[in-house]
């Protein structure tokens, strides 16, 4: 089976049945020629010393609940993957090739002896190792486009982007995403597309003209910001393994180009329908 | 913080130039740090690029005195504020 997403072509296949999360569904492609650039064993069972005497590299935790770990394992990289639902048991252990392109991961089967092999996180940990291997980045953000112009809102937890996104939706535009968007370079242009959700969305993209770093504010307010200020701020928000230097190098890199041809804002607003034309008005 | 130490420093940082200014990013092993990225002006980039282990801040006000055309008071200045952005850095 291949998905398709982000443009990216992404290989699954086991000897066991296995099941995909239902928004992961829509970007099933029927293109079965189509040359992987990454491929995925599914393996029912987590063999017990896989990650014996391995080197931690990253830690993605919060206070109270672990997402992943990410330890050297021979020449590549081998993951252990927790549980969101139950906290803190194991649900996963991934192995991820040196050339980044080959994983085989390892699933504890469900009651019904299927395998979920990329259950959240597992999936977007994969994009994001797609992403370090491109030209490309993973970003919290969500996007719109309205026929003319696409505009990409990043900004912390709680700063809007839902609200801003829906908000252009319901004056016309095109909803790209409001998560998660993997951005990717065309020629000369960038493109955002999103990424499979918890819910099931078509597989959707746009072209990337302007990107607002937004907040919620007692006004419409908007300026322009360039240079190192704008990298440093879009980086923030990509989602960044910053145990290699080489993901750094490649993310610096991609942003600044992405800077240099998309104008970037440090946007406040209030959340009614007047935000739209007042970006319009001031881009 | 001493600036013989910040030579040791600069190998956990991966940076890139635009423009005049420079952008740093940590080397970390959690995703705690991942808001924490850094600039520097043109100054910030000249001191962090001349930064060496043998490197003493007398050296780089001289350096800084040659290439900006500034007074020592102002070099010695540019170059405490430099350490102090650094420590900040490092927290």
């Amino acid at each position: 089976m291949n998905l398709k997403i982000a443009d990216f072509t992404i290989k699954l296949f086991s000897e066991k049945p296995f099941q995909l999360e239902e928004g992961y569904l829509p970007f099933v492609d029927g293109d079965e020629a189509c040359a992987p650039d990454v491929s995925v064993e599914c393996v029912s069972g987590i063999p017990d010393s896989l990650l014996d005497g391995c080197k931690s590299l990253f830690e993605a935790r919060s206070e109270d609940q672990w997402f992943y770990s990410v330890y050297e394992y021979h020449a590549g990289l081998a993951f252990r993957i927790f549980n969101q639902q139950t906290k803190n048991s194991v649900q996963q252990i991934a192995v991820l090739n040196k050339a980044l392109n080959e994983w085989k991961i390892f699933t504890v089967p469900g009651p019904e002896n299927d395998l979920l092999p990329l259950k959240y996180p597992m999936g977007p940990i994969l994009l994001y190792y797609l992403t370090v291997n491109h030209e490309a980045i993973m970003i919290h953000a969500s996007g719109v486009f309205d026929g003319e112009k696409g505009r990409l809102f990043t900004g912390f937890s709680g700063f809007g982007k839902t609200t801003i996104s829906n908000l252009w939706k319901e004056s016309g535009s095109k909803l790209i995403n409001d998560d998660r968007l993997i951005i990717r370079k065309r020629g000369n242009r960038f493109f955002m597309f999103n990424t499979p959700m918890y819910y099931p969305a078509l597989p959707e993209e746009a072209p990337l003209d302007t990107i607002h770093l937004i907040r919620h504010a007692p006004e419409n307010t908007t300026k322009k910001i360039s240079g190192a200020l704008a990298v440093s701020k879009v980086l923030a928000f990509c989602i960044q393994n910053n145990f290699d230097k080489r993901f750094i190098e490649n993310h610096l890199d991609f942003v600044n180009k992405l800077c240099s041809v998309t104008s970037v804002y440090e946007t406040g607003f209030l959340p009614d329908a007047g935000i739209v034309q007042y970006m319009k008005d001031h881009e | 913080m001493e600036i013989r130490d910040l030579n040791k420093l600069k190998s956990q940082f991966v940076t890139r130039q635009v423009g005049n200014e420079l952008v740093l990013v940590p080397l970390s092993n959690n995703v705690s740090n991942m808001k924490e990225l850094f600039t520097m002006n043109e100054t910030g980039r000249f001191i962090w690029e001349n930064l060496t282990e043998k490197m003493t801040v007398d050296k780089l006000a001289e350096k800084l005195m040659q290439e900006f055309e500034v007074d020592e008071e102002t070099a010695i200045k540019d170059i405490k504020l430099f350490l102090e952005k650094v420590s900040q850095m490092k927290n």
